[in-house]
């Protein structure tokens, strides 16, 4: 073999492959590439096993230029293989090659409770309006939780809670059966401008059903200062909704009625299935409840309000029956 | 309460909105209506049912159909219709001639009228009035019966007819019961009264339970000729305590407890035996027995258009609110800038001026109020720190892989007893959280081989005789794989340790629990327990004086320029040596060289002999000021081995 003729075999060779491995689309065709020319009967192979049969000039000459031509097709063929690589090819086995489509090492973490998840969001509008969390007992006395409010003792209006009542009945105590007794607890201690939120379990000694618990959570609201009205009511209802549910919630407001407020309303919203639900008692607070906490009506107005969580969450995630919220069901649990 | 469309459509010439339509109205304006069926007529025809939930305040006024009535011709606008007046058969004569009256409760019976009929007829009540029964779900008896039903849902008076032929002395005593007396009701029914309890009685006995129940033995029959017709008015309270007693609620009794006008007694008498004349003939005495010590005033309540704006937080236009004012009956007058209303009998609600401006707040409609942001200071809000840590808390557990849980505040023990429980197992508040927790965890291995949960919530004591409630939190851990069990108490012991330094408290310590059970381990800071570890696999511990330890303070310590050298020693104790011990003889000796000690394995095994455990420590030197050399180190080490083999039963491997 002539200098020029084993020249051009290797400049073919050259050819032949970078050409095959610049329109190679894959990785099995770079794969079938690399056996085809640097594989154990490739190609260039063959030329360098045959180097030894060759005198010892000519072995020096081809031997270099073939290495040379090795080298230079192997790092195409690197460079190639890593493009693909990053594609996931099916039969890889380069050891850096990842299937990205594997699932991820399981780290192991819990699962808040919808009901804290959501108190969390609420509570956190209503602290960047100014309200401040307050907490109250759940064990509370009669008077709190009616007398205080305008409701007395055999006034069909109590008809509205149904109540537990604490062993034994002459001590008046009760689970308290909203969250309403804090307004009171709350002005008796406090002098206005008042904006607090009370977050809390209430209690109702009645048959639950998917949509009636015994025990459920309620958040309670009272703002008051020197001008705050039905309109100001309104704009952070509103507002609260708006974050919270991060659309246009369609909201109304109708006539209600809690012997504690007057006038007294209640709000429903438009679930996702055109139902409207009833989310809010509230009202402007009576001024006979003003006057039992030391307050003067003339000077002080403001409103109240009551929001029952469970629904709220119901609502967000689509939840179908509340007594899941206190079945510790876990497998309703890992869903949030 | 139930209502009839064609009931409230006779109130109207002018035809109502679409039942929809009408619900949708009186939601917005009034009550909460929902269209509830349609009634097939037997006469052909068809009638629709609205389910009415009229407000506890208009109970007075509003459970009836004429209250229903006045409100749709108040939000929608339209004028009642003139009742034309009946040509009736009069026998002009004094009740008084036939009927003895005597009311000797006053303050349990505010008005007392009793009119008479002579020479009616009884039978079926005629199909009409039958058919608005029927639509109510109420069934028709006779027309004396049916036609004081019919009155009590037109006007919501309760009514009652005694046969005055069976009274004899035809006498009506109005009086509390006699302890233990007796009566049979007119559903068979025997009901024993007691001394609280109004009755209306005959010379002897009673003959119904006033405001509630009629009696047997007076009733109307089918030969009854002459009968006494009762519109009287209770007072709420007692019949409300009666009834709760007796167990016994029907019509009039709802009626009574809610309160009606006095004035409506009147009417609904008038309106009864026009009926009664009607459907069952016969002549009406012309001067009924009126008994009404304390004539019932209507209040009058004045308020400036000032204080409407001001709660409302919007101007409602003068005249807006004046029509409204006299669609409501309210007949307001305005002088001096103040306007003065009075209000008709009927609306007991209406006291303060609130009352009046919710009237026209309603009746305006909350939709057209704007919405406006309240204006004021707008302080910092305080944090709560219950709440605050609890997120902290709920944070922390939740990445160490604890979902949360509530579980109900009731139990099947505790200290405090519920007087009406719900269930068997719900007869108690519970006192502590940690057994409801283990109830979870047993009910989840059904579906999970590995189970994390944690509550936070109140649980209920009793101390000198005072309920104390606690916020605290309580969390379990369990697998399904028994093996993996075992070294669950060091995995409860880990998350405390993530959750107490997470809230930036690090001087806390574990001790036995000196009172049983055997497997209570205390959580305690300084001398202080803060709660226990109910090993293997439950803790509860006190929120508050977590909280209270908690700071957010986290004082920086400048890092040591200067390498830190790490040594590790394995010591062979006895089982039942604590480790605690032994680090206590590691630090106490080491100096403040030894800036941190890690346990980092515990191993008992068959080749240490049976009476050994191994514990193995990192030992971390350090100081501020220089490097340590190997030299400094290894006198400190071997210091510590000699204090630790100080104990004959420890010994250091080497």
């Amino acid at each position: 073999m002539s200098e020029n003729q084993s020249l051009d075999i290797f400049q073919s060779i050259r050819k032949d492959a970078f050409g095959a491995l610049e329109e190679a689309s894959d990785f099995e065709t770079v794969h079938k590439i690399e056996a085809e020319y640097i594989g154990k009967s490739g190609r260039l192979t063959k030329i360098l096993k045959s180097l030894k049969e060759m005198s010892l000039a000519e072995r020096k000459e081809m031997g270099s230029t073939a290495n040379a031509l090795k080298k230079e097709i192997e790092e195409k063929i690197k460079l190639k293989k890593e493009e693909f690589g990053e594609r996931g090819g099916s039969n890889h086995r380069d050891a850096d090659w990842i299937d990205i489509t594997a699932p991820g090492k399981k780290i192991s973490r819990g699962h808040i409770h919808p009901i804290s998840r959501v108190l969390k969001e609420v509570t956190s509008i209503f602290e960047s309006m100014g309200f401040e969390v307050v907490e109250g007992p759940e064990v509370e006395t009669e008077h709190y939780n009616f007398d205080a409010l305008n409701i007395p003792k055999e006034h069909p209006a109590r008809d509205l809670w149904d109540t537990f009542w604490i062993k034994p009945l002459k001590n008046g105590l009760l689970l308290r059966t909203h969250t309403s007794p804090n307004q009171i607890r709350y002005m008796e201690k406090h002098q206005p401008p008042l904006r607090i939120i009370v977050p809390g379990q209430v209690f109702r000694y009645e048959a639950s059903d998917s949509s009636h618990g015994i025990q459920f959570y309620q958040l309670e609201g009272l703002m008051v200062d020197k001008t705050t009205s039905v309109a100001n009511f309104k704009a952070l209802i509103e507002q609260f909704f708006k974050k919270l549910f991060k659309e246009n919630i369609q909201m109304r407001i109708r006539p209600g009625y809690f012997p504690f407020v007057e006038p007294g309303f209640e709000v429903d919203i438009k679930d996702r299935s055109d139902k409207w639900l009833e989310v809010i008692g509230a009202g402007m607070i009576h001024p006979q409840i003003l006057k039992n906490v030391k307050l003067d009506p003339s000077q002080w107005q403001g409103f109240a309000f009551g929001m029952g969580l469970d629904r709220i969450t119901m609502m967000k995630y689509k939840i179908d029956d509340i007594r899941l919220f206190h079945s510790g069901d876990l497998r309703f649990i890992r869903q949030f | 309460m139930l209502f009839s469309y064609n009931w409230l459509q006779s109130f109207f010439d002018k035809k109502l909105p679409k039942p929809e339509k009408l619900a949708e109205v009186l939601t917005s304006h009034s009550f909460e209506t929902k269209v509830l069926k349609e009634v097939g007529l037997p006469s052909g025809g068809k009638d629709i049912v609205l389910d009415i939930d009229v407000l506890p305040n208009r109970a007075h006024d509003c459970f009836s159909h004429l209250g229903i009535a006045r409100e749709i011709s108040v939000v929608c606008n339209i004028p009642l219709k003139i009742q034309p007046q009946q040509k009736l058969a009069i026998e002009k004569r004094k009740a008084e001639e036939f009927l003895k009256l005597d009311v000797q409760e006053s303050d349990f019976c505010r008005r007392y009228i009793a009119g008479i009929m002579l020479g009616i007829k009884v039978g079926p009540s005629p199909s009409w009035m039958q058919e608005r029964l029927i639509v109510l779900g109420q069934k028709p008896i006779n027309n004396i019966v049916d036609s004081a039903n019919y009155v009590m849902f037109e006007l919501g008076q309760p009514l009652h007819a005694f046969d005055m032929d069976k009274l004899n002395p035809a006498k009506i005593v109005v009086r509390r019961a006699k302890e233990g007396e007796q009566i049979i009701t007119l559903d068979n029914k025997e009901y024993k009264l007691d001394k609280s309890m109004l009755v209306i009685a005959d010379s002897s006995d009673p003959i119904a339970i006033a405001g509630i129940k009629g009696g047997k033995k007076k009733e109307i029959d089918a030969k009854t000729k002459n009968i006494i017709i009762e519109s009287a008015n209770f007072e709420p309270i007692n019949i409300r305590k009666t009834s709760q007693k007796l167990g016994l609620r029907t019509g009039a009794s709802v009626g009574f407890e809610n309160e009606i006008s006095p004035a409506l007694a009147a009417d609904a008498i008038e309106r009864v035996m026009a009926l009664i004349s009607e459907t069952a003939g016969g002549k009406i005495v012309s001067e009924k027995i009126d008994f009404y010590p304390k004539k019932f005033k209507p209040s009058r309540i004045s308020f400036g258009f000032k204080d409407v704006a001001s709660l409302l937080g919007v101007k409602i236009p003068e005249k807006k609110a004046l029509s409204i004012l006299n669609r409501l009956r309210l007949e307001p007058k305005k002088e001096k800038g103040e306007i003065t209303v009075m209000c008709p009998s009927e609306r007991m609600d209406l006291a303060r001026k609130e009352d009046v401006i919710e009237e026209i707040a309603r009746i305006y409609g909350y939709d057209k109020i704007p919405a406006e942001i309240p204006e004021g200071v707008l302080m910092p809000v305080r944090r709560n720190d219950n709440y605050f840590y609890g997120n902290v808390i709920r944070d922390i557990l939740v990445g160490a892989g604890f979902s949360e849980v509530y579980n109900y505040s009731f139990a099947k023990i505790g200290q405090i007893e519920i007087e009406n429980p719900i269930a068997m197992d719900k007869k108690y508040l519970r006192m502590d959280l940690w057994n409801g927790l283990r109830m979870n965890a047993a009910q989840n291995l059904k579906y999970f081989d590995e189970i994390k949960i944690f509550e936070i919530g109140k649980i209920f004591r009793k101390a000198h005789e005072r309920i104390i409630e606690k916020n605290k939190l309580a969390g379990v851990v369990v697998y399904k794989d028994n093996k993996k069990n075992t070294d669950v108490f060091f995995e409860i012991k880990g998350v405390i340790d993530a959750l107490l330094s997470g809230l930036g408290i690090s001087d806390f310590w574990f001790d036995n629990s000196p009172e049983p059970p055997i497997n209570r381990v205390e959580i305690k800071i300084g001398n202080d327990g803060i709660g226990f570890i109910m090993s293997p696999n439950t803790f509860e511990i006190d929120l508050e004086e977590l909280i209270r330890l908690a700071t957010e303070e986290i004082e920086y310590r400048p890092v040591s320029k200067y390498p830190a050298m790490i040594r590790d020693i394995a010591v062979l104790v006895p089982p039942s040596t604590k480790v605690i011990n032994v680090l206590d003889v590691i630090e106490n000796t080491a100096g403040k060289l030894l800036i941190d000690t890690d346990l980092f394995d515990i191993y008992k095994g068959d080749e240490l002999g049976a009476n050994r455990k191994n514990l193995a420590f990192h030992l971390i030197f350090q100081s501020s000021e220089k490097t340590l050399s190997d030299k400094e180190v290894n006198v400190l080490i071997d210091k510590i081995i000699k204090a630790i083999e100080g104990n004959s039963d420890w010994e250091v491997r080497k």
